[in-house]
């Protein structure tokens, strides 16, 4: 089938990425303000940007980037660093499969949406819905993020998402959440999590660094203690948020909680079957 | 449903009510659209000369028993060589007021040039009342063409005056509107139409002509053949089985059905295909008739890729069922074009005089040999386009592949 | 708290409402009946096969007896009659009394809200236009499914085509089987419609449980859905199939969410959805990355991105009472393709409430969109499919005149392979093998005899819509699809031929 880059009809020889990307060896640099359209449309980068992926690619710098949304969605090349300088715009690395993804500066929303496998690391914040449906890869964020977050995480085998948060998180984390692990850190201060919390989770974990009253809690989530395995799993995404951003965080067990699910079948007795 | 004038109150000429069968520009009450059987004649000068009315009327009456005396019309064009750059819009009015209103509205939108009564017999074998026939020669002011992001160019706004007026002005039927060309119609045998507007003393480059046999009545002076909208003239034999597709279409595309036929809608769908979203003629039948897909695949790749897109882009456009058509227009050239369903339902022939000047369609080959002894006669296949443009020839005989002559 | 005992105690037990009845004097006591039966409502005691209660009338029994001599009978009215306390409203009462639960089922909607469908009549061809033979003459069934580009555009006389900018997939008939998930039903049910779709040529959704490997094989003729739980859903899903597409709601259950029991979610289900085995399978409400239509065209336009304009991207929606602006929502938002579901649509699990008592009739639904789209401007850009209760070929061709581009079909291929819609789905324990998950069931469904019923089944159809379109003079489907002129409605309230746009019965057209 004939590769297509947009509606508009664009042949695989088109020229999106002509005038503001430049390739050498196996990296790329696409800066945005050289684009002759102003601001570049979503459509010409992400073309431009399967262009050096399809070219072999391994390093794909993008400078000036301002809202462009659905940045290497489904991009699939193991190995890929893409570096995003600017603000990505909502859906960045929306069902990735692989590649790793950082961002210097804010995300927008729904960022890592459904993703598969690899790693969005953003030295910022990452506002509302980050994470939806994850079911593997790692997602870290230095500063805060907003509602809804981690919401029906899954697990399945090897594939395990984690999202590390070093800020707060706002209502319903990890509602639904079926499996993968999140821990948030609280570090800028302010209550690490908001109301609703783990509403509906029958899988996964939430750990978080600081107080959680019970009253916080959502439906079918409960507050539990820390277990050994449990600990390994912090001090692992610890030293993991550690290398990422180069902070230091206090990693003294006794400050985390755990949010689990009451039971893998939250809604069982919820139901009557009788044949009426 | 749109909704349709109130009907006024009108007297024949003793002053007494009208006959509640007789209607003209107003349309008759809880009218829903007519349907029936047909013949349609048509003649185009190759050469370019004019041809006097009695021809087509000879060619049409011939064919008698194909109507029942509710309704028959005819299109000239070529009609006016001294204003064939102005639009002529012909009206039927039922009364004075009808004309005034017609005017009132048409007061600063239009530059009325020239206007002038059109001949009506006063002594005729049809029933009056008779409508008050008018003409009007116009201008579009350079100022009402807005030529923005919607480029609404003159033919445009012409398009939304008339059907402005025969969807919403009382007591006034705007029949034709194009440029070089007028129609006379009305409700009557074929012979009867001719000898009311006396057509022999009009000639003209290119004739259409239909007589009807509707299976009900009351008949409706604007409702018979041709229908009209700018140049556009069509005559139509037969019944579109898909017409609620089809005016979903034209509906979708701005156009306001006010006379409910199918014929009506196939006029927008010439104009939409071939005016507006500028077609070649060839794919606009071919879209209006299309292959099945089973010939499609036998088509060459590029023409195939052309046809499947045709039929998916334009499925609405489709006229299914059985039909025989004539269409003319006067501009870019007075063309005349015949086309048949694609399963060929009704009939349609085609002739050319021996010395090539004067090309013929017809339901019937006794239309063609009535005019013309000596005529060689063909019949255009299924779904495939007779062209003929005055001045070139014929351009396509109806026998051709598809897409003979299209660039794909 | 009053918190008693809410077991099934014996004074609150409710009748029966099926009781099988063995004719002692041909059986043969080969106790096939009593093995059978998923429900273990027979059983062998003292030589013979008696009831034992819980009888769903699956009619599983009948047909394995070799003596053909078990008879499912209704339980006649157990309660004192009353006009309005039906024995359906004293049982659900009586049940939840006990219970304290939501109230559980499947399929469609049982209520017997008289089909619209039922009061619509076709036109036929007398005299102004021929009939056609099917038999001997074409009629054209091929319908595409996608974007349409409204125009095309001519450049120096040259009609361009921009194939790329339009995927559309070909099928040979109006026709493609509703979303149903590997989860709600077993993989040789799900094997059978993909083997049939494949067969027919036409286009077979894949529910939201993600997609079996062995399936792949189907792929170009399985749309791969999108729903709010996100199962599943690896780039192969979204890049390698023919069509994908978005379901925001379901007519047997609009506006509610998805629940596939943990009995359900087995090593293989577990796998296909990627969620750990024996855990509900949970699909919210809404998709949390869509609170308003901005945030539908999102979605439509990282699926386009991700799929690189390849394939078309349909949305799907549950007939609703504003159905005609939400549709041209979706067309606005970039759907390539809708998906109207219907009130009486079928459903793995939903609550008897909501089944019952929301949403919109399809037939009301399907003209309320095609007028709404026309009168935008729209209808020709978009193809649009629905379902929702359609029964047999004179459902699919009312529901075509009415304004559908393809009809979407679930419930009647689930019959055709051995479905007797006794609305247990949501038990998992199908005697027919198709909605469950337990081995010694699903076994009893062979994908291949299923599939050639399927096959057979729509085939019949197809042949009935061209008697028909032949019957009316109609040569290709695109001339039926929205025709309203050739349907009258008969039925007893006008107020709806009215909305639907259809005449009166009596309304001529000339």
């Amino acid at each position: 089938m004939k590769y297509v880059c947009r509606p508009k009809g664009h042949a695989h020889d088109c020229d999106c990425g002509k005038d503001s990307m430049s390739v050498v060896g196996d990296r790329a640099v696409i800066d945005l303000s050289l684009s002759a359209t102003q601001p570049m449309h979503y459509t010409t980068l992400n073309c431009a940007m399967r262009k050096a992926m399809r070219q072999g690619c391994l390093s794909i710098e993008l400078k000036g980037v301002m809202g462009q949304r659905y940045l290497a969605s489904t991009a699939s090349v193991p190995g890929l660093h893409v570096a995003v300088h600017g603000t990505p715009g909502n859906d960045l690395g929306a069902f990735l499969n692989g590649p790793t993804i950082e961002v210097f500066g804010n995300a927008q929303d729904m960022t890592g949406n459904t993703m598969n496998s690899g790693r969005i690391i953003v030295h910022g914040n990452a506002w509302d819905v980050t994470g939806l449906a994850a079911r593997g890869g790692q997602i870290l964020v230095k500063g805060d993020t907003g509602y809804r977050v981690g919401i029906h995480m899954k697990e399945f085998g090897e594939s395990r998402p984690t999202t590390v948060i070093g800020g707060t998180a706002k209502d319903y984390l990890g509602e639904y959440m079926a499996g993968g692990t999140i821990l948030v850190l609280g570090l800028g201060g302010g209550p690490p999590v908001g109301r609703s919390l783990g509403a509906g989770m029958h899988g996964g974990r939430i750990f978080v660094r600081g107080e959680v009253s019970p009253e916080q809690l959502g439906p079918g989530a409960a507050l539990l203690p820390l277990n050994e395995d449990d600990e390994r799993e912090v001090r692992r995404l610890l030293g993991d948020f550690i290398k990422a951003f180069g902070t230091e965080v206090h990693q003294d067990m006794n400050g985390y909680v755990k949010i689990a699910p009451s039971s893998s079948r939250p809604f069982s007795g919820y139901y009557d079957k009788t044949n009426v | 449903m749109i909704h349709r004038k109130d009907r006024r109150d009108r007297t024949d000429r003793l002053g007494a009510p009208v006959r509640a069968e007789n209607y003209i520009a107003s349309s008759p009450p809880g009218w829903q659209g007519q349907l029936g059987g047909c013949g349609i004649a048509s003649l185009i000068s190759l050469k370019g000369e004019r041809i006097g009315g009695e021809r087509i009327t000879r060619m049409l009456t011939i064919m008698e028993e194909r109507e029942n005396g509710l309704g028959a019309g005819y299109a000239c064009y070529g009609l006016f060589p001294d204003r064939s750059d102005q639009y002529c819009l012909q009206f039927f009015f039922d009364d004075e007021e009808g004309k005034r209103n017609v005017e009132d509205f048409l007061q600063g939108r239009l530059d009325i040039m020239h206007d002038e009564v059109v001949f009506i017999k006063e002594r005729s074998t049809i029933s009056p009342p008779y409508p008050i026939v008018w003409r009007y020669f116009v201008d579009v002011p350079e100022n009402r063409v807005w030529r923005g992001d919607r480029d609404l160019g003159e033919e445009d706004y012409l398009v939304e005056i008339v059907q402005h007026i025969n969807a919403n002005v009382p007591n006034a039927f705007c029949v034709s509107s194009g440029k070089d060309m007028a129609v006379f119609k009305g409700n009557g045998y074929s012979y009867e139409i001719a000898d009311l507007y006396d057509l022999d003393r009009y000639s003209g480059t290119m004739w259409l002509s239909h007589s009807r046999f509707p299976t009900n009545s009351p008949a409706w002076w604007a409702g018979a053949h041709p229908l009209s909208l700018l140049d556009w003239g069509v005559c139509h034999n037969g019944e579109i089985t898909s017409y609620g597709v089809n005016r979903k279409l034209v509906e979708m595309n701005g156009y306001r059905c006010t006379v409910l036929t199918d014929t009506e809608v196939v006029t927008y769908l010439w104009d939409l295909l071939v005016r507006r979203n500028r077609l070649p003629i060839e794919v606009a039948a071919f879209v209006m008739a299309p292959s099945t897909y089973q010939e499609i695949c036998l088509l060459p790749p590029a023409e195939r890729r052309l046809a499947e897109w045709l039929r998916i882009t334009y499925k609405e456009a489709f006229l299914n069922g059985p039909f025989s058509i004539i269409v003319g227009r006067s501009r870019p050239e007075t063309t005349l074009i015949a086309l048949a369903d694609r399963k060929k339902l009704r009939p349609m022939i085609a002739g050319l005089s021996p010395d090539d000047g004067v090309a013929y369609c017809a339901s019937e080959e006794s239309a063609i040999r009535i005019v013309e002894p000596d005529a060689r006669t063909w019949a255009p296949g299924a779904g495939n386009p007779f062209i003929a443009v005055a001045g070139k020839g014929v351009l396509r005989r109806g026998t051709e592949p598809s897409f003979q002559g299209v660039r794909v | 708290m009053i918190d008693a005992p809410s077991s099934r105690r014996l004074d609150h037990r409710l009748p029966e409402r099926f009781m099988p009845t063995i004719n002692y004097d041909l059986c043969r006591v080969c106790r096939r009946c009593v093995n059978e039966c998923s429900y273990q409502a027979l059983e062998f005691k003292e030589s013979r096969v008696v009831p034992s209660g819980g009888c769903v009338a699956c009619g599983r029994c009948i047909a394995v007896c070799p003596a053909n001599c078990i008879e499912v009978r209704p339980v006649p009215p157990q309660f004192a009659p009353h006009g309005n306390w039906s024995e359906r409203s004293r049982r659900s009462i009586l049940a939840q009394a006990s219970s304290g639960g939501v109230l559980l089922s499947s399929c469609g909607a049982d209520d017997t809200h008289p089909p619209i469908f039922d009061d619509l009549l076709l036109d036929a061809a007398q005299v102004t236009n021929p009939s056609i033979d099917p038999l001997r003459e074409p009629v054209e069934t091929i319908t595409y499914l996608g974007r349409r580009p409204g125009r095309l555009e001519v450049c120096d006389g040259k009609v361009i085509v921009q194939e790329d900018d339009t995927p559309l997939i070909r099928m040979d008939m109006p026709l493609m089987f509703g979303h149903i998930s590997l989860g709600s039903i077993s993989y040789n049910a799900q094997k059978a419609l993909f083997m049939a779709a494949n067969e027919l040529r036409i286009v077979a959704g894949s529910g939201e449980g993600g997609l079996h490997p062995d399936f792949y094989q189907y792929a170009d003729r399985i749309c791969s859905e999108v729903a709010s739980g996100r199962f599943g859903i690896k780039p192969e899903y979204l890049k390698g199939v023919a069509a994908v597409e978005i379901k925001i709601g379901q007519g047997a259950k609009p506006g509610h969410g998805g629940h596939l029991p943990g009995e359900k979610v087995t090593t293989m289900i577990s796998e296909t959805r990627m969620i750990p085995r024996g855990t509900d399978a949970l699909s919210p409400y809404p998709h949390h990355d869509i609170y308003s239509i901005e945030d539908l065209a999102q979605l439509v336009s990282v699926l386009k991105e991700s799929t690189e304009y390849r394939l078309p991207v349909g949305v799907k929606i549950a007939a609703v009472h504003n159905v005609g602006a939400i549709a041209s929502g979706l067309v606005r938002a970039g759907a390539d393709f809708l998906t109207v579901d219907g009130f009486k649509g079928g459903t793995g699990a939903a609550p008897r409430v909501i089944r019952d008592h929301a949403g919109l009739p399809v037939e009301v639904a399907i003209a309320a969109v095609d007028r709404r789209l026309t009168q935008e401007g729209l209808r020709n850009r978009v193809t649009v499919c629905a379902g929702g209760g359609v029964r047999s070929s004179a459902d699919m061709i009312k529901a075509l005149a009415l304004g559908a581009d393809v009809v979407m079909v679930s419930t009647s291929a689930m019959i055709a392979m051995g479905c007797r819609v006794c609305q247990q789905c949501h038990r998992g324990l199908c005697s027919w093998g198709i909605a469950t998950q337990r081995d010694d069931l699903t076994s009893r469904l062979d994908p291949q005899v299923a599939a050639a019923r399927i096959v057979r089944l729509y085939r019949a159809w197809n042949e009935e819509l061209k008697e028909v379109m032949g019957a009316m003079g109609i040569d290709s489907v695109e001339s039926l699809v929205g025709n309203r002129d050739r349907l009258r409605y008969r039925g007893p309230n006008p107020k709806i031929a009215e909305v639907m746009n259809v005449k009166h019965i009596g309304e001529g057209w000339g």
